[in-house]
């Protein structure tokens, strides 16, 4: 038995740079999945599948979740892999409603998150963090990005100035994205000009840290035609873990290794999408998603970040993305996700990709010892 | 306390692995040796300028925020691996240092001495 699956709603849990002593990583969860069932039409009753993904979930997991989220479900799934879990839940979320294991599941990611905290999960992010690299110190993983991001600019012939050009085009999205915590217009003087980090990186090359939550509704297609309205339905997802055993040089990601298979199994071409919603953890790897899975023209990446990104606006993280949106913990693994769904549905408002049918959306995470282990990415399309 | 760095080498097929895994990565041998690794050339180099915290680390070792900005750099040491290290002022990019293992971090002095 295979019955399609469709995404029917989305939602994010407004991102605040300081929560309220009221906000917990659980209220930022109830508030994201209730808005997301009100955007679907889904009644809180039918939802039969339950993924979360949380860095502050402890002591709870995802079923003591269930029980305060007042459901009974089927299917469960919790899912720790930061910027690859949001489409990594899709994946089995899909294919559990394709195979008949749930009907209505619902996808939630969230963390209330201080900078505080920031520091002490990347410290402690995994043994090799523990135990190699937060002693350095590294203060999380910008000095492992900077090292990244001089390696691609050293092979792509990139300055600082190019780099400029994604953080500057997302920050003219997030102008009108009233749910992102920056959204003044940024200039290439104010990006020069800002505080440097780690060398390359400055200020704004680096996330904001946010608390807020974000979730999807996934259903069987036969629901989502009774539900009515536009649905997004997946026509591929591919993923890869550990592709190079950290021997590579991180510049060279797993992207390059899932790139045929995902459009072949996509049907569409690089060509054909309207949009592509990537990790921007730091522009580097934004670079290395666009450049790997296919959308950069030529594989020039240099122009593609003048022309394309800076001149043209060509839609790419029209939400700002992480880097003027924040990043919510967890919940930047289903930030893009939630954007590209709300566009493929036509509800991005403001800043609404016009005639938007085909979305590519990416994750990115996992930092193991010098670069990510984690990767996937989904080709999303508009129904209906 | 600081000892010259030492690699995985896979007993079955000579795979270097640095950090350590259980089972190699080329054939899936548990056999492992270990083996030096005291020299390298660095690749990259930045500093932590800016948003780093007085914290207490994992290992209970207490981070304080120094003037001089901690100076970071991958080496591709001879051993075959690459390390993320710890490095005084003034080292820079192609310069060969020797490598030493300290608590939860690695350091890495020229190996040229002035």
């Amino acid at each position: 038995m295979s019955r399609a699956a469709r995404i029917v709603g989305a939602a994010e849990a407004t991102y605040v740079r300081h929560p309220g002593p009221e906000q917990s990583t659980e209220s930022f969860i109830a508030a994201a999945v209730a808005a997301a069932l009100a955007d679907a039409g889904v009644g809180h009753g039918e939802v039969d599948g339950l993924a979360v993904s949380s860095f502050s979930l402890a002591p709870d997991h995802a079923v003591d979740l269930v029980w305060k989220l007042g459901m009974t479900t089927r299917w469960v799934m919790q899912d720790p892999h930061g910027g690859a879990s949001g489409i990594n839940m899709l994946l089995h979320a899909v294919r559990a409603i394709e195979a008949g294991d749930a009907e209505t599941i619902v996808l939630c990611s969230a963390d209330r998150m201080e900078m505080e905290d920031f520091l002490r999960l990347t410290d402690n992010y995994n043994s090799v963090a523990r135990d190699y690299l937060a002693a350095l110190p590294t203060n999380g993983p910008n000095a492992l990005f900077a090292f990244l991001s001089q390696r691609f600019g050293a092979a792509h012939g990139l300055e600082r100035e190019d780099f400029a050009c994604l953080p500057i085009a997302q920050r003219a999205w997030a102008a009108k994205n009233p749910g992102a915590a920056y959204r003044s217009p940024m200039t290439l003087a104010d990006y020069m000009e800002a505080p440097m980090v780690t060398p390359p990186l400055c200020r704004f090359d680096c996330v904001p840290v946010v608390s807020g939550g974000d979730a999807i509704v996934v259903t069987s297609e036969e629901r989502a035609a009774v539900l009515g309205g536009p649905s997004v339905g997946v026509r591929a997802i591919e993923s890869i873990f550990n592709h190079d055993h950290q021997d590579g040089d991180g510049i060279h990601s797993g992207f390059g290794l899932i790139r045929e298979e995902l459009w072949r199994a996509a049907g569409v071409r690089p060509e054909d999408v309207g949009a592509a919603y990537v990790y921007d953890d730091y522009p580097v790897m934004a670079l290395v998603q666009l450049d790997e899975l296919g959308l950069v023209p030529d594989r020039d990446v240099k122009r593609f970040l003048h022309q394309a990104l800076l001149e043209r606006a060509w839609p790419m993280n029209t939400s700002g993305g992480q880097l003027s949106a924040g990043q919510a913990g967890a919940a930047g693994g289903m930030h893009g996700l939630v954007e590209s769904v709300q566009q493929l549905r036509g509800r991005g408002g403001e800043r609404q990709v016009e005639g938007l049918e085909l979305a590519l959306v990416s994750g990115y995470g996992m930092i193991l010892y010098t670069h990510g282990t984690s990767h996937n990415a989904a080709v999303l399309e508009r129904h209906g | 306390m600081s000892a010259p760095l030492t690699v995985s080498v896979c007993g079955n097929c000579d795979y270097r692995a640095y950090p350590p895994r259980l089972l190699c990565p080329r054939c899936g041998s548990s056999e492992w040796r270990p083996q030096p690794a005291e020299a390298g050339i660095v690749t990259e180099v930045t500093e932590l300028l800016a948003g780093y915290q007085r914290r207490q680390l994992p290992s209970g070792e207490w981070l304080e925020v120094t003037e001089e900005p901690p100076r970071l750099v991958t080496v591709r040491a001879d051993a075959g691996v690459h390390v993320v290290a710890r490095v005084p002022a003034g080292v820079e990019v192609g310069d060969r240092v020797r490598l030493f293992a300290g608590t939860g971090r690695v350091t890495a002095v020229p190996e040229e001495r002035p």
